[in-house]
């Protein structure tokens, strides 16, 4: 008996010191850290660590944006924090409800956790059931994870942490409520996921791909000089921007036509994807997916009420 | 896959070219199914019968599903369509007539991942029968409505939206029917769904024939191609007696 327990013991554990998800921050602008997730779907393999997660050092104390996808990730992100800055956490912006941003939040209870008043409206919706899925999809990375309601309601405006003053954006192309968050100071603006980059963008909260657009033009207007998207890599120039309006203009276009000819659903999910989307991962997962959120919509429209004899 | 499994299927294939024996979805329930369904009749498992949706239910309660036996165009009696693994695995039976094809889409819900059948039966009295495989989540039978939160549902029932869209050599007729499609799954709400719909040609003529089942979606999405013009009449009737009436010209 004793051995079999050493014996599970021993396969166990290497399972247990594999479950670390080795933050690695990494200075991207004065103050300012990434820590840069994949641009692969949730799986066991990455723990769901997926996601673009900031943090920025003023001089009052640290800023983080997004929490991660779980409790173990905004624990890790903690001690993250803590390997390149003595200062303590002082407040944490979520830019918009979505699971791999927000069910990290666990870990910062002791601040105030800041997001629009529609965020944490959907995060108290949505938030068991986006949690379930994720224990689905990632397994025991989320051991212990259960959703926490921000504390603090943020309005659009300028907000000052020491040294850096942050202009807040309430914008909803992605969610309904989406947060994206310009550094005066530096210049870099954190687009949430607003902007997928060489990622295909998610669409199950979207209120429109023309609100997305609307909200794309706006980001891209601002005087950045480097944009983090929520997923893929940052860059100092506007190729995020210009693939973000590429790949929705195309999207809404092929539903838009494949309504008017009477397309299916089952139709639409099998459409090409045009070669110069080749390098965007997970597109066509991410079409499948928003077929099924959006084209209802584009249904309709092309749909007459058929007079009843 | 190991690769005694790659050899072994290479050596089917000669043999697979179109119908088999050989279960294409790994299933604990198909002789269950031939019995039940299908009567224990001859069968194959067919490929040119295509039972099209997503490789996975991104909302278990509207799943996209195409049924396409076109290959048997002129000779198919009944199309049955079941989910294996739904408590009420049951979806449509669809009897194609002159001037329709032998295809027909609609939206089903899925309680976890299953084997979906479409079995064609064709004028010799053999069923054919195709396959596909649906991972899922899970939970669409028996989540609550969504046409139940809407203040005033009942107003709209029997409300059918739709078109036609010409697609060369035939047209597509799509309609999106309002009603709650109740199960009988969800607590206190007995069943309520449309259980047949007949397609009508401006002669009056049958043009096709549906039974439902409750595992079609709530406010249901039916299309058919149709060959040849002429205004089309649905005519739909529920397990409670109402009968709606569309016109699409």
């Amino acid at each position: 008996m004793r051995w079999i327990l050493l014996f599970c013991l021993g396969l166990g554990l290497p399972a247990m010191a594999d479950m670390d998800y080795a933050l690695k921050p990494r200075q991207i602008a004065e103050g300012t850290w990434l820590l840069e997730g994949s641009t692969d779907n949730f799986a066991k393999a990455n723990g769901g660590n997926i996601v673009n997660v900031a943090f920025i050092v003023t001089e009052a104390g640290v800023v983080v944006i997004d929490t991660g996808p779980s409790r173990r990730y905004g624990e890790a992100l903690r001690q993250a924090i803590a390997s390149v800055t003595a200062k303590p956490v002082i407040q944490v912006l979520l830019t918009h409800h979505h699971p791999d941003h927000a069910l990290g939040n666990q870990a910062f209870k002791d601040v105030p956790i800041g997001a629009l008043a529609d965020t944490t409206k959907l995060l108290h919706e949505q938030g068991d059931s986006m949690a379930e899925s994720l224990y689905r999809m990632v397994g025991d990375w989320m051991r212990g994870t259960e959703v926490v309601l921000p504390s603090e309601v943020l309005e659009p405006g300028v907000r000052t942490f020491g040294n850096h003053d942050l202009r807040l954006l309430a914008l909803t192309g992605h969610t309904g409520a989406d947060l994206a968050i310009f550094d005066q100071s530096t210049g870099v603006l954190f687009a949430g996921d607003l902007v997928f980059y060489q990622r295909a963008l998610t669409t199950p909260n979207s209120p429109g791909l023309g609100a997305w657009l609307a909200d794309i033009t706006t980001l891209q207007g601002l005087p950045w000089t480097l944009v983090v998207p929520g997923h893929g890599p940052i860059a100092t120039d506007a190729q995020p921007f210009e693939q973000m309006r590429d790949y929705l203009t195309w999207l809404d276009q092929l539903l838009r036509d494949g309504a008017a000819h009477g397309s299916d659903m089952t139709e639409m999910i099998r459409s090409p994807i045009p070669e110069r989307f080749a390098a965007i991962s997970l597109s066509r997962y991410e079409l499948i997916r928003s077929v099924s959120h959006l084209y209802p919509r584009y249904e309709r429209a092309q749909m007459h009420p058929l007079l009843r004899n | 896959m190991n690769r005694r499994l790659i050899c072994l299927l290479a050596c089917l294939l000669p043999w697979a070219a179109h119908a088999t024996e050989v279960d294409p979805v790994p299933s604990v329930m198909w002789a269950f199914y031939h019995k039940q369904f299908l009567d224990n009749a001859p069968f194959v498992f067919d490929e040119r019968v295509k039972l099209l949706a997503p490789p996975f239910a991104e909302d278990a309660r509207q799943v996209p599903l195409e049924i396409d036996a076109r290959a048997f165009k002129g000779r198919v009696v009944r199309i049955f369509a079941w989910a294996e693994l739904n408590p009420l695995p049951k979806i449509v039976d669809f009897q194609p007539k002159a001037g329709v094809l032998p295809w027909l889409s609609l939206r089903i819900r899925i309680e976890q991942a299953t084997p979906l059948r479409a079995a064609v039966l064709t004028d010799d009295g053999v069923w054919h029968v195709g396959s596909t495989l649906i991972d899922a989540a899970g939970g669409g039978c028996t989540a609550p409505s969504v046409v139940r939160t809407q203040p005033g549902w009942e107003e709209h029932i029997g409300e059918v939206l739709g078109g036609r869209y010409p697609r060369g050599e035939y047209s597509r007729v799509r309609v999106q029917v309002a009603h709650p499609m109740d199960n009988g799954m969800v607590s206190g709400i007995p069943e309520f769904y449309l259980n047949h719909a007949q397609l009508l040609g401006d002669n009056g003529q049958v043009m096709a024939e549906l039974e439902l089942f409750p595992a079609v979606s709530e406010n249901p999405n039916l299309a058919f191609d149709i060959e040849g013009a002429g205004q089309t009449r649905l005519v739909l009737r529920d397990n409670s007696g109402n009968e709606f009436d569309a016109a699409i010209p």
